[in-house]
């Protein structure tokens, strides 16, 4: 795996990720001091677990995305795609093992925020934490599943049109899929055109995979009878993006 | 282990380029063991010929066919700026080789320990060409195709990387694409490409002083 090995020193030695572990891991025990939630102590972990959450996503769009795009530009630029090509390593080979490199420092954003959560903002009640930690758990698996395949879109798009297109790209998608899709509803709410509803249920609906609200609430955790069918539903888009993201990914730039 | 001897023929009327033709072979060319040159004016098709021996780009007619691990190392590989050559070494060069790739990196004088983007063109050059020879698998036959390797590179670092090419020239198979800068180069085995035809010339003794007439 030499190209898995070169990206991820790569990615070591940039050193970015410190400071997406510094958001992720100490930025929630700070911003709460900051926000009302010290004016209401009841307040406190709820807020804690909502920038828990919300440094994962911001890091994961921000540099995990922008560190993707950089590499599959790079990659396709650089001769590297085309070295290891000759050398046997297909395409396909090639973006597995830089998504994976990729991956081993963007999964533990998902897993660190989960972790601060259980840790530092379960409830006192025994009931009400093991369903804080289900949940917790359960949006830690959905952030993976969801980040995951933008990953390989950011680095397949910025291998054919470069990083600042392949950035673009997931990141907008994932904040049309967290947001926009909620915009698009109240859209449709209004004014039913069939070509808007289509879009809304072609979208990607990320906002399922944010545990924000559940998490502020105390909503519980998502039902386990159901939690399969949301895992499904992401896994899916997870492989048409690959399939998209394959066709896409180029070792040398035109 | 497979058999050690590498291979490279170009069989006759095999035609390389983009979408047009740049240039042909008239004939059938066979490359063994051992290091090969290849000759040609600026834009002939030097390098896309080797990217289409590397199987980058696909051959407009005829047949290429190559018996080793091919590697490519092309004229403009660069690596992150942010990463240094042993940083590089470590990733790419199998734990066994890595001691003797850090010794011979001492002995051309690049620093190891220097950003990969600090470093100047030619010691860019040497990091490349490290990562290239001590991936090679010394029990197999190995295709190892450089594009432009010496240019920027000093006459020592240069003796040295020849030293080493006539010692692997058992199992390893060398296109070596350049500009010869002195008269008395010795090139027993060179690949010409002269106007649109791929030519292969042979010789003990055969210099760039004598080859170099039929470039013009």
């Amino acid at each position: 795996m030499p190209l898995f090995r070169l990206t991820l020193t790569t990615l070591f030695r940039r050193k970015a990720w410190a400071v997406c572990a510094l958001l992720v891991l100490g930025m929630p025990f700070v911003l709460p001091q900051l926000s009302s939630g010290t004016e209401n102590p009841a307040l406190l972990k709820p807020a804690l677990a909502q920038a828990a959450w919300c440094m994962a996503w911001l890091s994961a769009v921000f540099w995990g995305f922008f560190a993707a795009a950089r590499i599959g530009e790079k990659n396709s630029r650089s001769g590297i795609g085309e070295y290891f090509h000759s050398s046997g390593l297909s395409a396909t080979r090639q973006l597995l093992e830089i998504w994976a490199a990729l991956m081993v420092f963007v999964a533990p954003l998902g897993i660190g925020a989960a972790t601060v959560c259980s840790l530092a903002a379960s409830p006192a009640a025994a009931d009400e934490r093991s369903m804080w930690i289900a949940t917790n758990f359960q949006y830690g698996l959905l952030f993976i599943l969801v980040v995951a395949p933008l990953i390989a879109l950011a680095v397949a798009v910025a291998s054919r049109f470069g990083s600042l297109t392949g950035f673009l790209v997931s990141a907008g998608l994932t904040t049309y899929g967290l947001y926009g899709v909620g915009y698009m509803k109240l859209l449709l709410s209004i004014e039913g055109n069939p070509l808007l509803s289509w879009l809304w249920s072609a979208s990607p609906h990320y906002h399922f995979a944010d545990p924000t609200e559940r998490l502020r609430y105390k909503l519980g955790a998502i039902e386990w009878s159901q939690f399969p069918l949301l895992l499904a539903y992401f896994a899916g888009i997870f492989l048409l993006y690959t399939a998209i993201s394959r066709l896409l990914f180029r070792v040398k730039a035109a | 282990m497979s058999d050690p001897s590498p291979q490279l023929q170009l069989s006759p009327g095999l035609t390389i380029g983009y979408t047009v033709p740049l240039a042909r072979a008239s004939e059938a060319i066979s490359l063994g063991r051992g290091t090969h040159f290849l000759l040609g004016r600026n834009g002939r098709g030097k390098t896309t010929l080797l990217r289409t021996v590397a199987r980058t780009i696909r051959e407009l007619e005829g047949q290429l066919t190559r018996h080793g691990r091919m590697r490519y190392v092309p004229e403009d590989l660069s690596f992150d700026e942010e990463l240094n050559a042993k940083s590089i070494f470590k990733a790419l060069i199998p734990a066994p080789r890595l001691q003797a790739a850090l010794d011979l990196a001492r002995r051309i004088e690049l620093d190891v320990r220097k950003p990969y983007g600090k470093l100047s063109t030619g010691n860019r050059r040497k990091t490349n060409l490290i990562v290239a020879e001590f991936s090679l698998d010394p029990d197999e036959p190995n295709i190892l195709l450089l594009d432009e390797p010496f240019s920027g590179l000093d006459a020592y670092a240069r003796q040295q990387f020849e030293e080493i090419w006539a010692e692997s020239s058992g199992n390893t198979l060398r296109l070596v694409s350049c500009h010869p800068d002195y008269d008395s180069m010795e090139m027993p085995s060179v690949l010409v490409i002269q106007g649109d035809r791929i030519l292969h010339e042979t010789g003990d003794g055969q210099t760039w002083s004598q080859l170099k007439s039929q470039l013009n």
